[in-house]
């Protein structure tokens, strides 16, 4: 359904998007996972045609972006990471002017905007101007905006940014409905758990290139059976690393100043006979973490950070 | 065409909802006139002059200055009253005279002697058009005798001694001298001469015999305040709607939805175009209600079709003037502050607020560069002349180039500007 080849993006010297490729088939819930600034949201823009690409390209249903914008816009919806709404307009007459824009008119526009109003719960409330609405209840309608139309596929930047809980699980359940319903959707998110629990496969990025990709099974067994331990405190991680790194079943994942971040085989056991090693040594330590292995494992493997770095 | 309605009917309901920026920007031009209407009166005539000359000269020229502002045709626009300069003082002392113009002692025999003379003018500061009236009048009066000082030196020349003689003076000496004098004016007369001293209103000189004619078969007497302050302040009112249109693209931006618009199915051309014509539909919507708010203040019969030509091409050059300053800025912020220092400076620079006649040389030269100007030309015409389509045609014209013009800079510019809005 959707065709990304080696997309590339810079401003100025910064390469924001360093060759970006994937495929997302019909129907499929499609997650990019990344921390801030890693190029997801770059990388949204040109997908959704708002951004060409400095090389690269992008085909939706086998049309090329580049050549036929209309054409490839038309089978896509948008969802932006902050809601782009007419405050002084009502929910349905938002709906009605999205909808009239990508060609919708009479009954079958009123039949679309009953359809998404009730999918994110907002029925009631939709006479009601914009303006009155909570922060989450806006989040809804931004969600319902690119859906009014029955896209082929959805483009949803981080929809979840900055809500209640309450108000993420409905917009979590919505995009949920609309997958299950058939839509191609590509989500992207900081977020571990809605990953986890939304998408059928999924990329890491960072730094403008995907690190990793796959199924969520696929990629914690990219982790293996090893735990990311982590160590913080007052010493040069430089200086203890030749001891460190010749420790069987140890890999240095980064070793900075204050902070050291190992991978090691043989989950909680293996870790704790490190730290006996560590200690030992008669470092100043201030903490240390152990996690199993996960999505934020593989990222912290794969960059040395956590996602919420 | 269909989307750009689409796109229009959006814009116009939220300015529906949201009305309260249009609604200052159209009660401006009212207001504004309203206020000069009340702080002068509304009546059948212009406020007079409450002017006082203090003659101290009995000669001949100073009663003919004297006589400017006291005489029955002088009338209609002073109420002038010969006063000794102590009364004069006394008077302007309790405010209760727009200026006080003292003729010194001998005037007369020092123009004839070719001497400089000086006319004192005192004015009353309390008030603010009417001196100013009696300060221009009193120096175009200045400027009369002072060319004919000048053009008939040689045979004022000829005929001072005679004066001073007594008895009459020969036939052949007269003959002379009305011949030297006929020459002179025949030679320059059609140069620097006017036809006489007088006073007249460029209020009501201007008016064509057939706009007075309307203006008293209907038997009723048009503020002519508000006749006279409303076109200008009206014009640039319908600059302050336009930018209420032009600055949404701004706003859009802001909020986000330009950028969805641009992800979806439409062309930036489509979503300038829709911006263009909102903008063009609210200053037609605003030129409609100052029309008939003017209908109901002024009373006066305007020719339909020049209105509605004239209008249009207002419209077009307002939407144009607003779209390349909104085009040109890079943030909501900058454009607005542009667009009210622009729209201020045409106001003054244009005759919006003061007429243009009472600008100097300079800005009356700068003036035609803006639309205000020709707008605020155009609807002077229209409403204080009478004037049909082919009165307007110039304005009409003039507007339609530069409306056109600018709208094509600023619809390029600002498909530039949203695009790079968009994608930044």
């Amino acid at each position: 359904m959707i065709h990304a080849q080696g997309l590339v993006k810079s401003y100025g010297s910064l390469r924001a998007v360093d060759g970006v490729s994937f495929d997302v088939a019909k129907g499929e819930l499609f997650g990019l996972l990344g921390p801030n600034g890693a190029g997801k949201t770059t990388t949204m823009s040109m997908l959704s045609g708002l951004l060409a690409p400095d090389e690269g390209r992008i085909l939706v249903d086998g049309v090329d972006l580049a050549r036929e914008p209309l054409k490839v816009k038309a089978k896509l919806g948008v969802v932006p990471q902050e809601p782009a709404l007419y405050e002084s307009l009502s929910a349905r007459e938002n709906l009605r002017f999205w909808g009239g824009l990508y060609g919708l008119g009479g009954a079958d526009l009123a039949r679309a905007v009953d359809r998404v109003l009730e999918l994110v719960g907002l029925g009631e409330r939709a006479k009601d101007p914009i303006k009155q609405y909570s922060g989450g209840m806006k989040r809804r309608v931004n969600l319902a905006l690119g859906l009014v139309h029955s896209p082929r596929a959805v483009l949803m930047d981080e929809p979840t940014v900055g809500i209640d809980p309450q108000a993420r699980v409905n917009v979590l359940e919505a995009v949920k409905q609309v997958a299950a319903a058939g839509t191609t959707v590509i989500y992207t998110t900081h977020y571990l758990d809605e990953v986890e629990m939304l998408c059928d496969r999924i990329a890491i990025m960072d730094h403008g290139k995907i690190l990793a990709e796959g199924t969520l099974d696929d990629l914690k067994s990219r982790v293996g059976g090893r735990d990311i331990v982590t160590v913080r405190g007052a010493f040069d991680a430089a200086a203890i690393l030749p001891r460190v790194d010749t420790l069987p079943g140890v890999q240095v994942t980064a070793a900075e100043s204050g902070r050291l971040v190992l991978s090691v085989e043989g989950s909680g056991r293996g870790a704790v006979e490190l730290l006996g090693r560590v200690l030992a040594d008669g470092l100043s330590i201030d903490g240390i973490s152990i996690q199993p292995p996960s999505l934020n494992t593989l990222f912290l493997n794969l960059t040395g950070r956590e996602l919420r770095d | 065409m269909g989307l750009v309605l689409h796109l229009v009917a959006k814009d116009l309901r939220r300015k529906v909802r949201s009305p309260l920026g249009l609604l200052a920007a159209l009660s401006f031009p009212i207001l504004f006139a309203g206020m000069i209407a009340i702080a002068f009166g509304r009546g059948s005539s212009v406020p007079k002059v409450r002017m006082l000359v203090a003659n101290e000269d009995d000669g001949l020229l100073a009663s003919a200055v004297a006589s400017a502002f006291t005489s029955q045709q002088a009338a209609t626009a002073f109420d002038g009253r010969a006063v000794t300069a102590a009364e004069g003082l006394a008077l302007m002392n309790g405010g209760k005279a727009s200026a006080l113009l003292t003729i010194p002692k001998g005037f007369t025999q020092d123009v004839l002697d070719g001497k400089p003379v000086t006319l004192r003018l005192l004015r009353n500061p309390s008030e603010g058009i009417l001196p100013e009236i009696a300060e221009q009048t009193s120096g175009a009066l200045v400027d009369v005798l002072d060319a004919g000082r000048r053009v008939f030196d040689r045979p004022i020349a000829d005929l001072r001694p005679l004066l001073s003689a007594s008895g009459s003076p020969a036939n052949a000496e007269v003959v002379a001298i009305s011949l030297a004098f006929k020459l002179t004016l025949d030679a320059t007369g059609d140069l620097v001469f006017p036809p006489a001293i007088v006073l007249q209103s460029e209020l009501f000189g201007n008016a064509t015999p057939a706009a007075r004619a309307a203006g008293e078969k209907e038997g009723e007497s048009p503020s002519v305040v508000f006749l006279f302050v409303l076109p200008g302040v009206a014009v640039y009112g319908l600059f302050l709607v336009a930018d209420q249109g032009m600055r949404d693209v701004m706003t859009e931006r802001t909020q986000g939805t330009l950028r969805r618009q641009l992800a979806g199915p439409v062309r930036p051309e489509t979503i300038i175009l829709g911006k263009a014509v909102f903008t063009a539909v609210l200053a037609a919507g605003a030129t409609v209600v100052l029309a008939l708010v003017g209908a109901v203040v002024l009373t006066r019969a305007v020719s339909l079709p020049a209105f509605l030509l004239l209008s249009a091409a207002l419209v077009l050059a307002v939407t144009g003037t607003a779209a390349v300053i909104y085009g040109l800025a890079r943030t909501e912020r900058l454009a607005s502050t542009l667009a009210n220092m622009i729209f201020l400076m045409m106001g003054f620079l244009g005759g919006g607020f003061i007429s243009i006649e009472a600008l100097p040389g300079v800005v009356q030269r700068i003036a035609p560069l803006t639309p205000l100007y020709w707008g605020t030309q155009g609807f002077k015409a229209l409403l204080q002349n009478g004037a049909g389509v082919g009165g307007v045609l110039k304005p009409v014209i003039v507007l339609t180039l530069m409306g056109a013009a600018f709208l094509a800079v600023g619809a390029f510019a600002l498909r530039r500007s949203a695009v790079r809005g968009i994608s930044g």
